[in-house]
């Protein structure tokens, strides 16, 4: 049975259109800035830890295979 | 004429019990990750009657998320059937038949094949099964949503992850621990659009 799917090729949403199409007031934006940044920092870190062991994976494949 | 749907806007369709907690901020992380937008019912302000707000809201997405997988019978002393999301859906199916063109609707389901008992109207239509799991949201939202750059599922757990683990600060923040309240969808919302650098992820190092 058909199932349907979306092939999305508009241009990625920058943060500004996502917060008008939420109606987020920028007092509210203000309020939770820190909680945003802290948040933000964390998610960096796990990304940067993740591509670390990606890469140390790879380069002990390299090895081994050398 | 109603005005053009946001093209990145999603009206979710869901069951606002505590059983469908972690698949309810799935679907927010996961939508904000491929680039789109949830809207749901509880954001709109009140003032207006329910339904007019519910298919207002239908009409300014471009697409909907229906989840079918929790329309049994409560447990509560009167049990009762859950009508609102079929209901829901048909409203929206209506608005799609009328204006092909502006609306894209999609269902999910927990299992497979129980929505031929539940609603066989919908035969010729395949939902799309979620398995009731975080992980099977991210996949079917994945196979729902085409977009050149979408992140991986362990990508999006990862998010997820982050975002769950900041709920309480969220919950404090508003006086509430209901997930579903306007206050702590908006400021989960929030915290998502923030994340608007880190995607498409082709911006991310592989």
């Amino acid at each position: 049975m058909p199932r349907p799917v979306a092939h999305i090729t508009a241009p990625w949403p920058t943060q500004e259109e996502m917060e008008k199409s939420l109606g987020i007031s920028k007092a509210r934006k203000r309020a939770l800035q820190p909680l945003v940044d802290e948040f933000k920092a964390q998610l960096s870190r796990l990304e940067e830890s993740q591509v670390t062991t990606i890469e140390r994976e790879k380069r002990r494949k390299r090895a081994s295979a050398a | 004429m109603p005005p053009q749907p946001d093209p990145n806007a999603v009206f979710l369709n869901i069951p606002y019990d505590e059983e469908f907690h972690s698949l309810y901020i799935a679907y927010i992380v996961g939508l904000f990750q491929l680039g789109l937008v949830p809207h749901l019912a509880s954001e709109i302000p009140g003032g207006d009657r329910r339904l007019n707000r519910i298919i207002q809201l239908i009409q300014g997405c471009r697409y909907s998320i229906h989840n079918l997988s929790r329309v049994e019978v409560s447990v509560a002393p009167s049990a009762t059937p859950r009508f609102n999301m079929p209901l829901e859906l048909g409203m929206t199916i209506t608005w799609q038949i009328l204006n092909p063109d502006q609306h894209t609707w999609f269902v999910c389901e927990s299992e497979n094949r129980r929505i031929q008992r539940s609603a066989s109207d919908l035969d010729g239509t395949d939902p799309y099964i979620h398995d009731g799991t975080v992980e099977g949201v991210f996949r079917e939202l994945r196979n729902a949503f085409r977009r050149d750059g979408s992140p991986s599922v362990p990508r999006m757990l990862n998010v997820y992850r982050l975002v769950d683990s900041r709920l309480n600060s969220i919950f404090k923040e508003n006086g509430t621990s209901n997930p579903y309240d306007r206050s702590v969808f908006l400021d989960l919302c929030q915290f998502l659009t923030s994340l608007a650098n880190f995607f498409p992820p082709a911006k991310l190092p592989v």
